[in-house]
């Protein structure tokens, strides 16, 4: 449930948004765009747990729920081809001028573009190596089989184009 | 070895037996570990009983009751994948002790304490964490020792990513797991609600295991197996459906509860705060008392564990001796159940718009008398009807903005305006892609090999809006306050009405 949150807060995530070019496609690739801007140094302090869909942040989700409710966002909800639905979130003006820190700003490019299924699995990857698992795309692989099996090399090539960003805190190599 | 066998006596489902295998040994060690012990001491449902009295029950009883359900779940995994060859004990042993294990981490007054954890960023106030590190790492490692050196580890990464076990993680995690389905059950019997009744027995009768789509966001990625339900199974479906939210409203959004939880979360983000700066000795509490002990090593799992409900309850009266007036007001508060007064602003707010608004649908039975025209005019009463809501939702959320002003304002030197909100649909909180697997999925009809949504053939279950509510908390001297939030809320109406 959403619940009672700051304006800063919502203004964070809208932030996110607003840098990935005003529209992110996806919960889970809003999530983890913002998982990787956290490790990476270029995040807004958000905490993120392991949740299903991999690096997860309900302080976020709330977030971007609450900048709904401060008109700063909208959210809409379509029907994808297999059955499920998936939100697409607007920034409400795109009036907020300044310069983007280029690494932010080509970090959330690569994720905007990029297969949100290997981004799960990529972000995933880094979230298990920064809890210290010896392999973490073996352990990727275990914890999402169906997923790994059609998408775990792209998922290896796109987080190799994610750690060439030349960020404040590098990338794990895994 | 010799193994003995083991009973316990349940209120939900009687008899709860431990054969005597080597498999239910290892659970019943795991029972005896001081860990395991401390869930006696942890209530199911927290601050309920202050409007149930009957709802004392434990965390550890519930524990028992998921680890029974669990191999009821299991039986039906079994029978699916033996006719396929593809039965794994071992896997099955890793979920069924997953579900024993699962609530291993929770803190005092359980949800509650997940609430101040959210307020003041502590990691170790999220049950799941602290589960998974016991596991992994705590006299709970040493009691599934017998049952293989990576027992352990195995138990963590289904608690950790229930997904990963395939179906026998469905067991734990779920539409339809076992944690749910004893809830329900429980806090029923023990609130002595007599709404949620579900018919438990005739849908683990008609589950079955079937294939469903996944993916994230917009891409599809495959299918994944998951309980589904069979077709003779839909009023049940419903039943379960309807219960849930029935609950909900009742029982776990309870309007007093809510207020206990929110003085309990600001008396201990209190005690928090006053210990990082330095002025524990001002609570009311010792400085080895372990609330303390906690504010001041909040990533310590010792700490986090030496909390249960007996010591946040036992140090009440201490508390109430603060020096410190909010400490001694909300402490006291809580001992003596002399809650904040509350406002249900949705519900006033429902209310105020019902009285005179232009587009509140009329009765139902209009629609019967136009039948020639049922179609346009059912259709005309839904447009309509959303657009009540839709006002509805629009002025609590302009009521809301100017609540929280207020708070911002009254909450200065103590809390004395507590904003509540929340809701809660028939499904779980959808954390990110939302497809079948958060659904209850059914097939159609017998042989169908395709189940659906359930609320895709049942008006009933389509029919069943979410639960919510917007509530303000108010110190009971505020009079003034009320009054002032009243004409926040009459001006909001008539602003909507214009």
């Amino acid at each position: 449930m959403p619940s009672l949150i700051s304006k800063s807060n919502a203004e964070k995530a809208v932030g996110v948004v607003r840098d990935a070019g005003g529209e992110v496609v996806g919960k889970t690739r809003l999530q983890k765009m913002a998982y990787l801007l956290e490790i990476t140094g270029l995040g807004a302090g958000f905490q993120f747990e392991y949740r299903h869909y991999g690096p997860y942040s309900e302080e976020l989700a709330d977030a971007i729920a609450s900048a709904q409710f401060w008109d700063m966002a909208s959210e809409d909800e379509r029907v994808a081809n297999w059955g499920g639905t998936y939100s697409v979130f607007k920034v409400a003006s795109s009036d907020k001028s300044g310069e983007i820190n280029p690494a932010r700003k080509r970090l959330l490019s690569l994720a905007a573009a990029a297969n949100p299924v290997s981004l799960e699995l990529a972000a995933t990857a880094a979230f298990l190596a920064h809890e210290n698992w010896k392999d973490p795309w073996q352990e990727t692989a275990r914890r999402k089989p169906e997923k790994a099996e059609k998408y775990l090399e792209e998922a290896k090539l796109l987080y190799g184009k994610l750690r060439n960003v030349p960020t404040p805190d590098p990338l794990p190599k895994i | 070895m010799i193994y003995k066998r083991q009973r316990i006596r349940d209120p939900l489902h009687d008899l709860i037996e431990f054969p005597a295998d080597y498999f239910h040994d290892a659970m019943w060690r795991v029972i005896q570990t001081s860990h395991f012990q401390r869930l006696r001491r942890i209530k199911q449902l927290g601050f309920t009983e202050l409007v149930y009295p009957g709802a004392t029950h434990s965390r550890f009883a519930h524990s028992l009751g998921v680890f029974h359900t669990a191999r009821k779940l299991m039986d039906v995994v079994k029978r699916y994948l033996e006719k396929q060859s593809e039965w794994d004990a071992t896997k099955a042993q890793h979920a069924l002790a997953a579900a024993l294990v699962h609530d291993l981490g929770h803190g005092p007054y359980s949800h509650a304490f997940e609430e101040v954890g959210k307020k003041l960023g502590l990691a170790m106030a999220k049950h799941e964490k602290v589960t998974e590190d016991l596991i992994r790492d705590s006299e709970v490692k040493e009691a599934l020792a017998p049952l293989g050196s990576g027992f352990a580890s195995d138990v963590a990464n289904v608690i950790a990513s229930p997904e990963s076990a395939r179906i026998y993680g469905a067991v734990v995690s779920s539409q339809f797991d076992a944690d749910r389905l004893d809830y329900m059950q429980r806090d029923r019997l023990m609130t002595g609600t007599r709404h949620g009744a579900i018919d438990f027995e005739w849908l683990i009768s008609n589950l079955e295991v079937g294939k469903v789509p996944m993916g994230s966001d917009e891409r599809e990625v495959g299918e994944m197996e998951t309980f589904v339900l069979g077709p003779k199974a839909l009023h049940a479906a419903e039943t379960y459906l309807l219960g849930l939210l029935q609950l909900y409203a009742t029982v776990y959004f309870h309007k007093a509860t809510r207020g206990a939880e929110k003085l309990f979360t600001e008396l201990l983000a209190r005690i928090v705060q006053m210990t990082l700066d330095g002025s524990a000795v001002r609570t009311g509490l010792g400085e080895d008392h372990p609330l303390v002990q906690f504010a001041q090593r909040p990533k310590d799992l010792t700490s986090t564990l030496a909390l249960d409900d007996t010591v946040v309850a036992g140090a009440l009266d201490m508390m109430s001796r603060s020096p410190d007036t909010t400490v001694s007001n909300l402490s006291t508060r809580l001992r003596d159940r002399k809650l904040f007064k509350c406002i249900d602003v949705r519900e006033s707010l429902s209310r105020k718009l019902s009285a005179k608004g232009p587009s509140k649908p009329r009765a139902t039975r209009k629609v019967k008398v136009a039948a020639p025209d049922a179609a346009t005019l059912a259709g005309e009463l839904l447009t309509s009807k959303m657009h009540w809501t839709d006002a509805l939702n629009r002025t609590c959320d302009a009521v809301e903005k100017r609540i929280l002003e207020f708070a911002e304002e009254s909450n200065k030197e103590a809390p004395r305006v507590l904003l509540d909100k929340g809701e809660r649909s028939i499904y779980k909180r959808i954390e990110e892609s939302k497809g079948p697997l958060e659904q209850i999925m059914i097939l159609p009809n017998a042989g169908s090999a395709t189940p659906m949504d359930v609320a895709t053939i049942s008006q009933v279950v389509s029919a069943i809006a979410p639960f919510k509510f917007l509530r303000v908390y108010l110190d009971g001297s505020e009079e003034k306050a009320k009054l002032q939030i009243e004409g926040i809320l009459d001006e909001e109406v008539q602003r909507c009405r214009l």
